[in-house]
């Protein structure tokens, strides 16, 4: 009875180790499988040590597949300090090929880390270097692959495409407000090493880096190249303060090219002030419009009926006064009577103060609301500046008659550039884009797409046609002669605006301006054109902003496929200008006749024959009057 | 031989052999850091091994009634060697608990746990268990278990403790006065506790390791990062990762870490089942004794056993804080090794004389 009480509590014992056996097994069971992941990536992270490779940048296109940024890929020096046996030995070494002192080369050996970066000396090494190192050999020495971001254009489109620091972050421009799209997932080689630091004898595990996803812009690279070519020449010929160019589609919005001057270089961005390189002018800047800012005033006097441009009539005696001011127009004299239209043409200032007299001020300025003045357009860069314009309650009849012809007012390029699309397109204004979409960088899909945005419609298509034939007019017989395209139709409005310091006008100090479209009757694109305080020249928008416009619309021409159209305003010529005049088919004439086929051209004739069998150019041709023509003889 | 003498022997060289094995994968990457020599311990693990079977068979022949009549002299030579040590005793890791001869050491509380259980079976064989002689003998191993912690080994002192407590269970002590005493065990547990405030630390670490993760939660930590990854395979024998000087000294108390590692699950589960083999016919041995001593000795000897392993394995999962209780026949520590094999022996000579 006694043993048996003995025994049964044995066994109770056996029985409560056995439980606790139990316990411990469901415990491991536990740690070993249901918190695994947990523990084994806490175990992970303690064993692996990283060489860390960086990640490609998503490369940034025009829309046409242009590459605008992309990436090399460069290499860099890193140690890892516990594997290197003879730190001193090493040091001396690497020093001597990175040209370096030993001293500071020791302290990135000796350092105690994981893993040292040698930053900066090791960084971005060429490619010779980094086979010396490479041959050295040694224990704990290793070379990484980083990528370096590179921009084709240098300069090119800087201030849009902004640049980015050593360590390939978004410090400004696109590469800042996209940097989390831009930016890639680091890779690296993972190995696995002991507590002191020493590689195990096991698999490196290589995480593959993910590229950044790409970004397709609206620009247009050809147009692009002719906005920078012109900024630049403006920048020879004038030594401006600055100049502005932007280009945009009015149909949708898309910003077809922008850049300005000054501007800056991102692969050497330390040589530049903060200023310089964040201030994008074409968004950024604001000034006093001067008369673009007329199509303004002209479309909403159109829509609201105040005006027939071709009925009205309107005497300027070279001067208006409104309240206890005198204002003048910028030709001496004024432009005696005239009709609505040849207001427009000549950009008659008066003529202008007469047009935002019959609008009133609330309706004056709420088509200056309408067409997005005074706030931001919304556009996908940063650094956007809104403007200034007055508030209703400070408007007088002074303020309200120099608003109607772009002074008082402080507006932005692509404010400009995108009211004028509205005036333009059929009447509608659209939010101004540069990123057309953003794709996976692998499949391509598309990851975000930007399309055009509707704002509000500003004015009617029947007002819309009437500014687009008036612009045209301006272009073909008024002051914005200069940017006249032969056989294409081009609208346009010039600029000439006094600029303002601490609430006064400067002396002879200007930013000239012109905004042209084409095809006049259908517009494809607009072209703004700034230059802000050319030097040693007659200071009107037409003769010094005309130009340049033109060249960037004769691009535009080529780089949109905008076929000749038919039809149109004809350019008036004054004495200055030189007509452009066709080439008659005088092969197969004697050269008598052929010469006075020919009379409007300096004929150089070849050869020793009778008749004409070859010319050059060819006939049909349209050349500037007293262009040189060969033919040959015989 | 009898079919559960032949499992018992059978578990113990499985067990003997596996931990040796394991001593050294264990150990290899420490000993060359250490010693420059990677067999280092095994070597000597080897040798204890081959001595603690030597040993065994020699007691499994010594009737186990030689130690009934000697049990006070064994008791009293421990007993003064537990105060010696004390004295002449050399310090390793913070405890007072050895004497070495070389590198060898031998650790007088090892002997005790047997010494102990010796003299208990004896009076409890030939006393009728009265709550006076309860406490008696409660009193005998408090005085022992304060002797050890003097060094302090706290673990070992646990053991001590608990194989008295598992005795007088066994025994039929009077579970109401048990539990009173427990209540009292307690109190003085938790003054213990309060009297070296480093041990509240241990305790509260084991709960959340990562709150000093270079502190008191270090070792657990570590312990749980080799057991987690395992899985329930391994990584296979000799490819632990945290023996490579993230576990410290990972061949002695925590090789459990590193069986699960490399083992996995599935290790584990068969070790599990090894050492129930062991318990369980330890066990039987004692119930089929002729005589009281014979049944109260094999009882003592593998509740002590038992409880070691259980206070380790908890320690090393995570379940309760850290003590210090190397692991029987797996963990590196040749006095543990020749202790336990030799206790085996005692157990073996009284599985000859069943009914």
């Amino acid at each position: 009875m006694f043993t048996k009480n003995i025994h049964s509590r044995m066994k109770i014992a056996v029985l409560c180790f056995a439980f606790l056996f139990l316990v411990i097994i469901g415990k491991v069971f536990y740690i070993q499988v249901i918190d695994y992941k947990k523990i084994n990536g806490y175990a992970e992270n303690l064993w692996s040590r990283n060489l860390p490779i960086k990640a490609d940048r998503g490369i940034i296109y025009d829309r046409n597949g242009v590459i605008l940024a992309d990436n090399v890929t460069t290499t860099s020096l890193v140690v890892i300090p516990n594997q290197i046996k003879d730190k001193k030995k090493v040091a001396v070494d690497l020093a001597k090929i990175l040209n370096v002192s030993e001293d500071a080369m020791y302290k990135h050996i000796s350092k105690k880390t994981s893993i040292e970066r040698v930053h900066p000396e090791g960084r971005r090494l060429s490619y010779e270097i980094a086979d010396k190192i490479k041959n050295l050999n040694y224990e704990g020495v290793y070379l990484v692959k980083e990528s370096k971001r590179n921009y084709p254009g240098d300069t090119y489109l800087s201030h849009t495409l902004g640049y980015v620091g050593i360590d390939n972050q978004g410090l400004s421009g696109l590469e800042l407000m996209y940097d989390d799209c831009l930016t890639g997932e680091d890779g690296a080689i993972k190995y696995f090493s002991d507590a002191k630091g020493n590689k195990l004898k096991l698999n490196e595990v290589y995480e593959q880096p993910q590229k950044g996803m790409n970004i397709t812009l609206t620009i247009n690279d050809e147009i692009q190249k002719a906005v920078e070519k012109e900024l630049d020449n403006a920048v020879t010929k004038y030594n401006p303060d600055r100049v502005i160019a932007l280009v945009m589609n009015p149909n949708n919005g898309e910003i077809l090219a922008m850049s300005s001057r000054p501007n800056f270089s991102p692969a050497n961005y330390q040589k530049y002030t903060v200023e310089e390189i964040n201030r994008n002018l074409p968004i950024w800047a604001t000034y006093e419009p001067g008369s673009t800012f007329k199509i303004i005033t002209l479309s909403a006097a159109l829509e609201e009926g105040k005006v027939d441009l071709h009925k009205d009539k309107y005497h300027d005696s070279g001067s208006i006064r409104v309240e206890n001011a005198t204002l003048h127009c910028w030709k001496h004299g004024g432009h005696g009577s005239e009709t609505f239209m040849q207001v427009v043409e000549n950009s008659c200032n008066p003529g202008f103060v007469v047009l935002g007299q019959r609008l009133g001020k609330n309706t004056l300025f709420d088509y200056i609301d309408k067409f997005g003045f005074g706030a931001k357009t919304g556009v996908d860069l940063n650094g956007e500046a809104s403007g200034i314009i007055f508030s209703r309650d400070k408007v007088g009849p002074v303020e309200q008659a120099t608003t109607a012809f772009g002074q008082g007012v402080s507006v932005t390029p692509i404010q400009q550039v995108t009211a004028v699309s509205a005036a333009i397109n059929g009447g509608i204004l659209y939010k101004p884009y540069i990123v057309k979409s953003i794709n996976e960088p692998e499949t391509n899909t598309v990851v975000k797409q930007n399309n055009k945005t509707m704002v509000r419609r500003v004015v009617s298509e029947k007002t819309s046609k009437e500014v687009r034939e008036a612009l045209e007019s301006v272009v073909s017989n008024g002051t914005g002669r200069t940017a006249y395209i032969d056989g294409y139709r081009v609208g346009g409005k010039t600029g000439t605006a006094q600029k303002v310091s601490n609430g006064r006008y400067l002396y002879n100090n200007y930013i000239l301006s012109f905004i042209g479209f084409l095809p006049a009757d259908k517009p494809e694109v607009v072209v703004y054109f700034a230059i802000d305080n050319p030097k040693g020249v007659q200071q009107f928008g037409g003769v010094i902003a005309g130009p340049p416009a033109k060249t960037i619309l004769e691009a535009s021409i080529t780089a949109l496929n905008i076929e000749k159209p038919t039809g149109g305003t004809e350019k008036k010529y004054n004495y200055l200008d030189k007509k452009y005049i066709t080439v008659s088919n005088v092969v197969g004439m004697d050269v008598n006749k052929a010469k006075e086929t020919l009379k409007d051209f300096e004929v150089k004739v070849d050869g020793n024959g009778k008749t004409i069998t070859y010319q050059s150019p060819e006939a049909g041709s349209r050349i500037l009057e007293g262009s040189k023509v060969r033919v040959y003889t015989g | 031989m009898k079919k559960n003498t032949f499992f018992f022997i059978m578990s113990i060289t499985l067990i003997s052999l596996f931990g040796l094995m394991m001593v050294y994968s264990a150990s290899y990457v420490w000993a060359d850091y250490k010693f420059a020599d990677p067999y280092k311990y095994l070597k000597n693990q080897g040798l204890f091994l081959i001595l603690g079977f030597v040993l065994m068979y020699f007691i499994s022949k010594i009737d186990y009634r030689v130690y009934l009549k000697h049990s006070n002299k064994i008791f009293l030579i421990c007993f003064i060697l537990l105060i010696l040590v004390l004295i002449f005793g050399t310090e390793r890791n913070g405890s007072k608990s050895w004497f070495g001869i070389g590198s060898f050491g031998v650790q007088p509380s090892e002997f005790m746990k047997l010494a102990l259980a010796i003299l208990i079976a004896k009076i409890l064989s030939f006393n009728k268990l009265t709550d006076k002689l309860v406490f008696k003998i409660l009193i005998l191993a408090v005085l022992v278990f304060g002797l050890i912690m003097l060094q302090p080994d706290f673990g070992t002192g646990v053991i001590i403790l608990m194989g008295t407590v598992g005795l007088l269970f066994a025994a039929g002590a009077n579970l109401k006065f048990f539990g009173k005493l427990g209540i009292m065990g307690i109190a003085a547990f938790a003054v213990l506790i309060a009297s070296a405030p480093y041990r509240i630390k241990r305790i509260l670490s084991f709960l959340n390791p990562w709150e000093d993760p270079l502190g008191s939660g270090f070792q657990i930590i570590q312990s749980l990062y080799a057991i987690g990854p395992g899985g329930l395979l391994g990584f296979g024998l000799g490819n632990s990762r945290q023996k490579h000087f993230y576990l410290p000294e990972p061949q002695t108390d925590f090789i459990f870490s590193i069986i699960s590692e490399e083992f996995g699950f599935l290790g584990i589960l068969l070790l599990a089942i090894l050492f129930t083999i062991i318990i369980v016919c330890g066990v039987n041995i004692a119930l089929k004794s002729k005589d009281l001593f014979g049944k109260f000795l094999a009882f003592g000897i593998i509740f002590e056993l038992a409880f070691q392993t259980i206070l380790n394995l908890m320690v090393v999962v995570g379940l309760i804080p850290v003590t210090g209780v190397t692991l029987p026949f797996l963990s590196y520590g040749g006095s543990s090794l020749m202790i336990t094999l030799m206790s085996m022996g005692i157990i073996l000579n009284i599985s000859k004389h069943q009914k």
